[in-house]
């Protein structure tokens, strides 16, 4: 961990009995997008408002750039915060309130006017200099807050579910600004979400919080592809998650002498296997070797634009979602149908429970 | 829901005959009073009269004075007091139980009140003997029937409206501001002088207004606490009424004290949102 930008060891905070982070440790690298990403109440905002100063930590340590920052005030700290309601200062200008953080620092008054011009212009906001915040839109704000944090030019950005209170197609648009932002000024951001997409669309790695833990660190292809337990598996992105048994032989079955999958579980007991539904096809040829194909009937099927979406159930009952594209199956087959679904050995994961 | 005509004048009709009938009626007859002789011949002598005879402006500015270091008493510890309440209490019935406290003497008469302070000030009073106990003064001071302990006995018994309305106000206050001051470089001072306290500020305006509108019109405490030893305007307005039975000129005088308050209140609000407007 001696090479990261940031290092969190072991960071713990206890709200009287409630545990809002339990030994939490991550390493974010320089320069890096990492996000936060979990339900809320998981911890994630505890953590990167611990790392922003707001939050003393029960117990455990907070570097930066291999400093400890356990004793530092927020003003003192080498990162600035984009809240997520902006806080924007409502008695003052777009221009004041981007230019309080270099008049805190002391910056020569004839360099302010030039810097706040400068990163307004850097977030499109050129010309709004004058008003106040309650005559912008929320766009608007949230690209003065991203201004006001960035002026100071810190080590690392945090952001607090930045984009949570703009509507859909602006929240797009701002993840693209936001991403081309982080290429162009080389900071560390460290951003919080719980939106899963957001995640994966914008960050370099993503850390999965649940209950005050970390419960998986990767980048967005390797958490997608290979969750490492059931709840990671269900918050990012579809998967369906088939209840298996595995036996003592080390053979996994789907339900109790149902299906003999080629899979291999570590433990015997019930165990579960993933498989995301647009890795799965259907049809009775053209399975090739070495496929994992299973029997199915066709319970309805919905048409979502770029494909099919097919609900089947397992002759256990289990239910199973299909997305295979585009293909002749998918369009001929009909509810009731009785067909097979496969899917590349590859693409199916035993998951730990 | 919609309302018929009827049940709007129905509605609104209440509230504007109390208008009229405790407002602005005395006030037109207070207006008329003043500008009448005393058999009823129309006259601005009233008016000429104070005008022309220093003493009446004297006791005006001594009142204005008065107002003014009232208000600037309860500024001060009602400020610190609310900030306290609202910033460092962390228990929500400490909270309510310094609101109870704070709100309680509004129960007590005020005349009880007045009282009570002329016996904690007086030269064998508690003040004085802590004072003298302390050593911080070798004789008792001369506080009870004198300015300053007008100003004092004012300051206590209008505290709580400074404390309320400033209260109210950072209660309100978003707490994350607070954090972003932090977060872009302020110190705990900065973040206070530059975010808490300007977005307080219509609270102190409101607080500092009424706390203010209060001294100078208030009649009880300065007659008890001053022991007849000076005049402020309500206790001259009061004799000319009581004592002299000239109800022309005590109108006179009230309408004088009522403008100038007025005045002085615009001047003050215009300044203020002057210098918020320049600040922000």
């Amino acid at each position: 961990m001696s090479d990261d930008f940031i290092a969190v060891d072991r960071l713990t905070k206890h709200y009287g009995p409630v545990k809002a982070l339990v030994g939490v440790s991550l390493g974010v690298r320089r320069g890096e997008f990492l996000s936060m990403l979990g339900p809320s109440g998981c911890g994630k905002t505890t953590l990167l408002r611990a790392i922003a100063g707001f939050v003393e930590p029960t117990s455990g340590e907070i570097r930066i750039d291999g400093k400890l920052m356990n004793a530092v005030p927020p003003n003192r700290r080498p990162v600035n915060t984009v809240f997520q309601n902006y806080a924007l200062f409502p008695h003052m200008t777009v221009r004041d309130n981007v230019a309080f953080g270099p008049r805190r620092r002391g910056v020569p008054r004839g360099e302010i006017a030039g810097q706040v011009d400068e990163v307004l212009a850097m977030v499109g906001m050129e010309g709004f200099g004058d008003r106040y915040p309650r005559a912008l839109s929320g766009g608007q704000q949230q690209r003065v807050a991203l201004a006001r944090a960035i002026v100071n030019r810190p080590r690392v950005l945090l952001l607090d579910e930045p984009l949570g209170a703009l509507d859909l197609k602006l929240r797009k648009r701002m993840q693209v600004e936001l991403k081309r932002l982080h290429e162009r000024l080389g900071l560390t951001f460290i951003y919080v979400t719980h939106d899963q997409e957001e995640a994966l669309a914008m960050s370099d790695r993503i850390a999965v919080m649940k209950d005050g833990e970390i419960k998986q660190l990767g980048t967005g292809e390797e958490i997608y592809r290979n969750p490492s337990s059931r709840y990671v598996a269900d918050f990012i992105g579809e998967a369906n998650l088939i209840d298996c048994v595995a036996e003592a032989q080390g053979a996994v079955r789907i339900g109790a002498g149902g299906t003999a999958l080629p899979y291999s579980s570590s433990a015997a007991g019930p165990t579960t296997l993933m498989v995301r539904p647009e890795d799965i096809r259907l049809g009775e040829m053209g399975a090739p070797d070495g496929a994992v194909s299973v029997r199915a009937t066709v319970r309805d099927k919905v048409f979502i634009g770029q494909s099919w979406r097919i609900f089947a159930v397992l002759e256990t009952g289990q239910e199973i979602t299909v997305e295979p594209g585009s293909s002749h199956e998918a369009e001929r087959i009909s509810a009731g149908a009785s067909t097979t679904l496969w899917w590349p050995r590859e693409r199916g994961r035993i998951l730990a429970q | 829901m919609r309302i018929g005509r009827f049940e709007a004048i129905l509605l609104l009709g209440g509230p504007v005959l109390f208008l009229v009938v405790f407002f602005v009626g005395p006030f037109l007859l207070m207006t008329v009073a003043s500008l009448q002789a005393k058999g009823g011949a129309w006259t601005a002598a009233q008016y000429v009269k104070v005008a022309t005879d220093a003493y009446y402006w004297e006791i005006l500015y001594e009142t204005f004075k008065i107002g003014l270091w009232v208000a600037l008493v309860t500024f001060v510890m009602g400020y610190a007091l609310a900030y306290y309440i609202t910033f460092q209490v962390k228990s929500r019935l400490v909270r309510r139980v310094i609101y109870i406290v704070v709100v309680t003497p509004l129960f007590t008469s005020v005349i009880v009140r007045s009282f009570a302070w002329i016996v904690m000030l007086g030269r064998q009073g508690l003040v004085n003997q802590a004072l003298q106990a302390t050593g911080i003064v070798s004789s008792p001071l001369s506080l009870v029937y004198s300015k300053t302990g007008v100003i004092m006995g004012l300051s206590y018994v209008l505290l709580p409206f400074m404390v309320l309305t400033v209260s109210s106000i950072l209660q309100n206050l978003n707490r994350s501001l607070l954090e972003a001051a932090r977060d872009l470089g302020a110190s705990p001072l900065m973040a206070f002088l530059k975010i808490t306290f300007p977005l307080s500020l219509p609270g102190v305006i409101a607080g500092s207004l009424m706390v203010f509108t209060l001294t100078v019109s208030a009649y009880v405490t300065p007659s008890i606490m001053s022991g007849g030893r000076f005049n402020v305007m309500s206790m001259l307005i009061f004799q000319q009424y009581m004592v002299l039975f000239d109800y022309n000129f005590g109108a006179a005088l009230a309408i004088l004290l009522m403008v100038a308050t007025l005045v002085l209140m615009g001047v003050y609000v215009m300044l203020l949102e002057r210098r918020a407007r320049a600040a922000g």
